[in-house]
C-alpha cells in the first residue's frame, strides 16, 4: 500500500518538478558560463541570463588564436597519459607481489603502503621543489609526470583488493606449466583485472587532469601549462574581457564532459572502491 | 624467509640463498619502493629536519633553532587564520555535505522523470577540475554592483553584498562552492551503498505497515552508517587539503580570510623566504592527517563490528 502511494503517479509528477527544479537552479553556473562565452562584455552585463542575441563565435576565435591552448591541451595530454600509465604500472606490479608471496619484505611493505597513503602531499612539496631545483626538472614535463607517481600508492590499494580475489588455481596453473612470474603477470593477471584497471585509470585521469597545485607550483614556463593552469592565467590576462575567459573555460571543459558522459560509471566505481579503501 | 613452509627446505639448502619467489616480490616492490623512497620519505625527512632550522630556502648557511618555527606557527595571525580557515571549511563542509546528500540521494533513488538526467547533473558538479569552478564562481560572487548575484538580489530591491572583499561573506563563498560541489558527488556515493540495501527489508517493512520516513529512519538510515562514516571522512580529510578552489576564488583574501594551510606552506617557503615556518607547518599538517586518518580506522572499525 505505502509503496503503491509513494510511487503514485502525482507523487512521482511532484517529485519530478522538485528534483528537476532544484538540478536546474544547481546548473545555473554552467548555463551562465556557456551563454556568456557567445556575448560582448556589455551584453553579459546588461543580460546576464538571456540567450546570445547572436551566437557569435567571435570569443571562440580570439580564444584559440594564439594557439596556446591547443599547447596546454598538448602537456595536460602528455602529463595525464604517462603519469596515469606509470601510475598504473608500479601499483599494479607491487599489488601482484603481494599476492606473489608472503614474506617479510611484502608484509613490510604492505604496512609502510598504508602509511604512505596517508600522508599528504602538501607536507613534502616545498622539498620535492628543490629536490627537482637541484637536477632540473622544475618547468619540465617529466618533472612535473613524476610528482604524480605518489599515487601509485592508491592505485596498489585498489588493484590489490581486487587481485586477492582472483582464482589462485589459474596463476598456480600457470607456474606448474614454467610460465614465469612476470610472463604470469603480464599474460594471465592484467588480463584478468582489467575491470579495476579500468576504473583506476579514469579516476585517475580526472584527478591528473584536474590538478592545478603540483602544476601551479612546479610550472612558471607559459610553453609548460597544462589546460587548468592555461585557464587560471586567461583570467589574469583578460580580466576585463569576460566573454573570453568564458569561451576559454567552455573549451576546457568540453573534453571533460565528454569524458564523464563516457566514463560516468567507472568514476562511481572508482568513487566506491576508493571510499572502501578509505 | 620466515615461512614456516620453507623450514624443511633450510636442512638441505643453504640459509642465504634466496628463493625465486622471493627474488620476484623484490622486483615486482622495486619500483613502488623507488617512488616513496624519493617522493615521500626523504621530502618528509627533510621537511621535518628544516623545520629545526632557519633556513630560507637558498642560503646554505643556517643554524639550528631548535622547535622555535613550531612556536611561530601558533603564534603568528596569518598562520592561525590559514588555521582556522581550513579547519572550518573541512568541518562546515563534512556537515552541510552530508546532511544535504543523504536526502538528496534518497530523494534520487525513488521514481520520478528524468532521474538518470538530474542524477549525471549532480555527479557531474563534483567532475571539473576546482580551480575552474573556483574561477567561474569568482566572476558569478563578484562584490561589484555589476555582479551577477547582485544584480539578482537587485532586483528584490536587495542592497549589493560585497562577497569576496568581506572576510566574513568571502568565507561563506568559498564553503558554499565546496558544498555546491560536492554535495552530488556524496550522493552518488550514498546511491551507490544504497543499492546494496536488501530489498527484503523493505518488503518486510510494507507488511508491517511502516511509512516512507518510517523506512528512512528504521532501514535506510542505519543501513547508510558505514558509508556515512567514509563519506564524511572522505570529505574531512580532502578538504583538509583545500588549496585550489579558495586559491581560484578568493586568492586566499581578502586579509587572508580565506588563507588555507596549503597556501601557507607555499607561501612561507618559497614566496616569503621562511622555508623553516613553511616546513614546520607541513609537519604539523602531516600529524594532523595521520590521527585523522587513525580515527577513522577505530571509527570505521567500531562502526562495523556494531552493524555486522
Amino acid at each position: 500500500m505505502t509503496e503503491s502511494r509513494a510511487n503514485s503517479l502525482p507523487r512521482r509528477i511532484l517529485r519530478t518538478i522538485v528534483v528537476l527544479g532544484l538540478a536546474i537552479i544547481c546548473a545555473i553556473p554552467l548555463y551562465y558560463v556557456i551563454v556568456s562565452s557567445f556575448k560582448t562584455n556589455t551584453e553579459m552585463t546588461q543580460h546576464p541570463f538571456a540567450l546570445p542575441q547572436h551566437w557569435d563565435l567571435t570569443k571562440y576565435q580570439e580564444a584559440i588564436a594564439d594557439g596556446s591552448i591547443w599547447l596546454a591541451f598538448g602537456n595536460s595530454i602528455v602529463v595525464t597519459f604517462f603519469a596515469v600509465i606509470l601510475q598504473v604500472a608500479v601499483g599494479s606490479l607491487a599489488a601482484y607481489a603481494m599476492i606473489l608471496k608472503k614474506n617479510w619484505l611484502t608484509v613490510g611493505m604492505g604496512a609502510v603502503l598504508t602509511i604512505a597513503f596517508c600522508i599528504p602531499v602538501q607536507s613534502t612539496l616545498l622539498p620535492l621543489y628543490q629536490m627537482e631545483g637541484a637536477i632540473g626538472v622544475v618547468n619540465t614535463l617529466p618533472g612535473l609526470i613524476a610528482l604524480y607517481l605518489v599515487d601509485s600508492a592508491f592505485c596498489y590499494y585498489l588493484v590489490v583488493g581486487y587481485m586477492r580475489k582472483l582464482p589462485m588455481e589459474l596463476l598456480e596453473a600457470a607456474r606448474v606449466d614454467g610460465a614465469g612470474p612476470f610472463r604470469i603477470y603480464w599474460q594471465i593477471v592484467l588480463p584478468l583485472i582489467r575491470p579495476i584497471l579500468a576504473t583506476v585509470v579514469v579516476f585517475q585521469t580526472l584527478a591528473v587532469w584536474n590538478d592545478f597545485l603540483r602544476p601551479s607550483v612546479f610550472t612558471t614556463d607559459q610553453s609548460k601549462r597544462t589546460v587548468v593552469l592555461q585557464v587560471y592565467n586567461a583570467v589574469d590576462t583578460f580580466s576585463t574581457d569576460w566573454p573570453l575567459f568564458m569561451a576559454i573555460t567552455c573549451i576546457a571543459l568540453a573534453p571533460v564532459v565528454v569524458f564523464f558522459l563516457f566514463c560516468q560509471r567507472y568514476i562511481v566505481s572508482g568513487l566506491v572502491a576508493g571510499a572502501v579503501k578509505g | 624467509m620466515s615461512a614456516s613452509a620453507s623450514h624443511a627446505q633450510t636442512v638441505v639448502k643453504p640459509r642465504w640463498r634466496i628463493k625465486p619467489e622471493d627474488r620476484a616480490t623484490f622486483f615486482f616492490l622495486l619500483p613502488i619502493m623507488v617512488v616513496f623512497v624519493v617522493l615521500t620519505l626523504v621530502p618528509l625527512l627533510s621537511s621535518i629536519y628544516y623545520s629545526l632550522t632557519d633556513y630560507n630556502g637558498f642560503n646554505p648557511e643556517y643554524s639550528i633553532v631548535g622547535l622555535k618555527n613550531y612556536a611561530t606557527i601558533f603564534t603568528e595571525a596569518e598562520l592561525l587564520h590559514s588555521l582556522g580557515f581550513t579547519l572550518l571549511f573541512a568541518i562546515s563542509t563534512t556537515i552541510l555535505i552530508t546532511v544535504l546528500a543523504l536526502p538528496l540521494a534518497v530523494t534520487l533513488n525513488k521514481a520520478f522523470y528524468g532521474r538518470s538526467v538530474a542524477r549525471s547533473l549532480f555527479f557531474f558538479l563534483g567532475v571539473p577540475a576546482q580551480a575552474i569552478i573556483g574561477l567561474i564562481w569568482r566572476q558569478i560572487f563578484s562584490p561589484m554592483k555589476s555582479g551577477i548575484i547582485n544584480q539578482v538580489l537587485d532586483l528584490f530591491t536587495i542592497p549589493p553584498i560585497p562577497w569576496t572583499s568581506d572576510d566574513h561573506w568571502a568565507q561563506f563563498c568559498v564553503i558554499f562552492v565546496g558544498v555546491w560541489m560536492g554535495t552530488g558527488w556524496h550522493a552518488t556515493l550514498y546511491l551507490a551503498y544504497m543499492q546494496a540495501i536488501p530489498a527484503d527489508l523493505y518488503e518486510q517493512s510494507l507488511i508491517d505497515g511502516a511509512n516512507s520516513r518510517q523506512q528512512f529512519f528504521h532501514i535506510t538510515l542505519p543501513q547508510l552508517v558505514p558509508c556515512v562514516v567514509v563519506s564524511t571522512f572522505l570529505i574531512m580529510t580532502g578538504n583538509l587539503k583545500i588549496y585550489d578552489l579558495p586559491y581560484t576564488l578568493t586568492a586566499g583574501g581578502p586579509r587572508n580570510a580565506t588563507m588555507t594551510i596549503t597556501q601557507a606552506i607555499l607561501l612561507r617557503g618559497t614566496g616569503q623566504s621562511q622555508y623553516g615556518v613553511g616546513s614546520a607547518l607541513a609537519v604539523v599538517f602531516t600529524i594532523v592527517c595521520l590521527l585523522l586518518v587513525t580515527v577513522q580506522q577505530l571509527v570505521a572499525g567500531a562502526v562495523q563490528r556494531r552493524f555486522e
